[in-house]
């Protein structure tokens, strides 16, 4: 009788709830990280059975997309902010204000403003990750250079004398994402849905730029390429470059791969912009996309707190040597302390623990085929900084094509 | 069970089949449609025959045809229609005519891009050239040929990749090639091959051409092996010498070969966009952009499919006249 019971309840309980969550590019490295997590998670949450999936970066959208248009999509999402903003723009993500609950005010105020999208919270901050300057003392000490930049007028005033004093560029800026610099140097891309990158101020940015080329400051390789990152560290660990901005992980690089710049090179916090936000900065997060069943909301936000909690992110930011993005854990002292005789590398976590209150993913949000109007930019800035033409035709150009196409979109 | 109803080809099929080979006048008919003459006996045993021909011939092609219809046929045709719509995943697709054609056509990068596909094709009668000189060197029965072809073969094989990054370290502006050219002061300073908007187009050709000579190469090879060597030997015997030889017969001799690789080559240029992906991704300036770099790049990385297809649709219609003029213009004459 009572084994008949006992089945009998067994047969009737209902069926652990699933919870699918997709990361990029995680495995194989974070493969036991996740795995942990994810037994102890359903270990203290029987009722929740956890399923993990990790994409590369490159397809996580295609995939994200095709889920969510079958009906099935996973419950939760890593996403960058950018891809996050033209995810919730379609209507492919639900807001998850309702899911932070108490949680809300320990993640890092600069992280949940990154997710706000029409007024609405849109993804739950994992982690995140800010620029350092890694220098080369004996560069510096060769153009008789006495500190680290303080900002970028100073950042190009170095490089130009790094040329002129060592026959060796000085910096290697990431000028296909000019857009981010003129919003870190406060100076509007967009106003009232009309480009305005032509103002005086920003001819100005862009003719210091093209002064520091003249003079061989910036390093001419990749300078424009959509990714110059390879070349700005290839070129670092080369010994050809005297200031690398980059994220800590970069100057983990250094140290593996060229021991003898590693062991010449210093760091110094990224420069703030006059807007006070600093460089380089970006945030990963997940998200929760559009069709979830409404049932399984309460659960998926229990979890996305648990993937997102100060404990979680600590161990993840440590051991993938980012940073997190819960207040707490952001002020761990392995992040803010530097032990005594540390080398460049922890010296460089340090500094961007520094900045990270003041990281910010600068991008525009909420232009349609924004790549494509950013590739006008970056051609008339190429124009401008590399001598082909006049830096103010040059925007002016970009301009005039940008707003042809912006009005074009309007009028759809 | 009865041995006739076993059978899996009708009795009365079989009697005809043996009345065609046994009875060849009577089937006139069919060979002169094989010739393309008029039919000149019209018996029933003769168009049944054909037919029957004509069935086993589309049994024995139906499996490569359903493949063909399944990723070839209609993918073109759907995705032809999908590039006068708005398609997308998420929303509903409307047909909007010829708006994505318009899009492209004002915009920078694509317009671009086609004027470099069609520059692209300068690089033809040198790969064809270079392929076929390559092949007559290597037509020589000389000690450790086999590795020369074998090399010349490789870059064929070698994945993009792997082709970007090399070629990626020689252009690079400390890279092998000016490190050459500025030992030898042959230039002043680091030419700057992929970063140059009046160079970069150049050296992505360069690369392409690099990557296809070895094929032609092979291609030739084959044929110049097929050239019969009685004929070289009895123009020989006339006084011919080696040049006249290579002209008056290897060359008439290889047309057909030159017309294949030729629009094979002519298709290959108007379609390049991996060299353009692994080395510049269209920069500088766009200004290495092709027609279908543009289509990858807006269909695969910016998810724009619609324009991307319509993209694809006028690359498709340019290599469909280009083939045509080669084929009209490069006819063999020795086949």
């Amino acid at each position: 009788m009572t084994a008949a019971v006992l089945a009998m309840s067994a047969a009737l309980a209902a069926p652990p709830e699933k919870i699918e969550f997709w990361t990029f590019s995680m495995k194989p490295k974070f493969t036991p990280y996740f795995e942990t997590l994810v037994k102890n998670y359903e270990a203290g949450n029987p009722e929740v059975k956890v399923e993990w999936v990790d994409f590369p970066w490159d397809v996580i959208q295609t995939k994200l997309v095709t889920r969510i248009v079958a009906g099935t999509p996973p419950a939760l999402v890593n996403l960058n902010v950018p891809w996050a903003d033209e995810f919730a723009r379609d209507g492919l993500l639900a807001p998850v204000d309702a899911l932070l609950g108490d949680a809300r005010p320990r993640y890092l105020p600069s992280t949940l403003e990154d997710l706000r999208f029409g007024g609405k919270t849109y993804g739950f901050p994992m982690y995140s990750n800010v620029a350092v300057i890694a220098y080369n003392t004996q560069i510096f000490k060769a153009a008789g250079i006495p500190h680290a930049p303080r900002d970028l007028d100073e950042q190009l005033l170095f490089a130009r004398r790094i040329a002129a004093r060592t026959g060796k560029a000085g910096l290697c800026p990431a000028l296909s994402k000019i857009d981010g610099l003129m919003m870190q140097q406060g100076l509007p891309v967009i106003r009232d849905g009309k480009a305005v990158f032509n103002s005086p101020a920003h001819i100005a940015l862009i003719a210091k730029l093209a002064e520091t080329y003249k003079a061989g400051g910036l390093l001419k390789d990749a300078l424009f390429a959509e990714d110059n990152f390879p070349a700005a560290i290839d070129a670092y660990k080369g010994g050809r470059l005297g200031m690398l901005l980059a994220p800590p992980t970069a100057v983990k690089r250094i140290e593996s791969d060229a021991r003898d710049i590693y062991a010449i090179t210093d760091v110094a916090p990224a420069p703030l912009g006059p807007t006070g936000i600093a460089d380089g900065g970006w945030l990963i997060h997940f998200a929760v996309p559009k069709n979830v069943d409404a049932k399984l909301l309460p659960a998926v936000g229990k979890f996305a707190r648990y993937l997102t909690n100060d404990a979680n992110q600590l161990a993840f930011a440590k051991q993938a040597s980012v940073y997190p993005a819960m207040a707490q854990a952001a002020n761990d002292p392995f992040f803010t302390t530097v032990p005594p005789g540390a080398g460049a590398a922890e010296k460089a976590v340090s500094a961007g623990a520094v900045s990270m209150p003041h990281s910010h993913t600068l991008y525009v949000a909420g232009i349609t085929d924004y790549d494509e109007l950013r590739r006008y930019l970056v051609k008339a800035v190429e124009a401008g900084v590399t001598g082909k033409q006049d830096v103010k035709q040059a925007l002016d150009q970009a301009v005039a094509i940008w707003n042809k196409k912006l009005s074009a979109q309007r009028s759809r | 069970m009865d041995r006739a109803t076993t059978s899996v080809v009708p009795a009365q099929a079989v009697v005809r089949h043996r009345a065609t080979h046994a009875e060849p006048e009577r089937t006139g008919s069919m060979d002169s449609r094989v010739r393309g003459g008029p039919p000149m006996r019209n018996d029933g045993a003769g168009v049944d025959g054909a037919r029957h021909a004509n069935l086993t011939a589309w049994l024995f092609l139906a499996p490569a045809l359903a493949l063909l219809a399944v990723f070839s046929f209609w993918p073109v045709a759907f995705g032809s229609f999908l590039a006068f719509t708005d398609y997308s995943l998420i929303r509903e697709t409307h047909w909007v005519g010829l708006d994505n054609f318009r899009y492209i056509f004002d915009n920078e990068m694509f317009v671009t891009g086609l004027k470099n596909s069609l520059v692209f094709l300068l690089m033809v009668p040198f790969v064809q050239i270079g392929a076929l000189g390559l092949a007559v060197l290597v037509n020589n029965q000389l000690p450790g040929i086999r590795y020369f072809r074998a090399a010349f073969y490789v870059p064929v094989v070698t994945t993009v990749s792997v082709v970007g990054i090399m070629w990626g370290f020689m252009f690079h502006e400390q890279g092998a090639l000016n490190y050459v050219l500025t030992t030898m002061r042959l230039v002043g300073a680091p030419v700057g091959w992929l970063s140059n908007d009046s160079l970069a187009l150049f050296a992505i050709m360069f690369v392409t051409l690099w990557r296809g000579l070895g094929w032609y190469m092979v291609m030739y090879l084959a044929a110049l092996q097929a050239v019969p060597a009685d004929m070289q030997e009895a123009a020989i015997l006339d006084g011919a010498n080696r040049w006249q030889r290579f002209w008056r017969i290897t060359v008439p001799m290889l047309r057909p070969t030159i017309m294949v690789c030729s629009i094979l080559s002519v298709l290959a240029a108007l379609k390049a966009y991996q060299e353009v992906d692994v080395l510049t991704q269209g920069g500088p300036m766009n200004s290495t952009f092709t027609g279908l770099y543009y289509a990858y790049d807006q269909g695969l990385k910016h998810l724009k499919l619609p324009r991307a297809l319509a993209a694809s649709f006028v690359m498709s219609i340019f290599c469909i006249g280009i083939a045509l003029l080669c084929l009209r213009y490069i006819k063999p004459k020795h086949r």
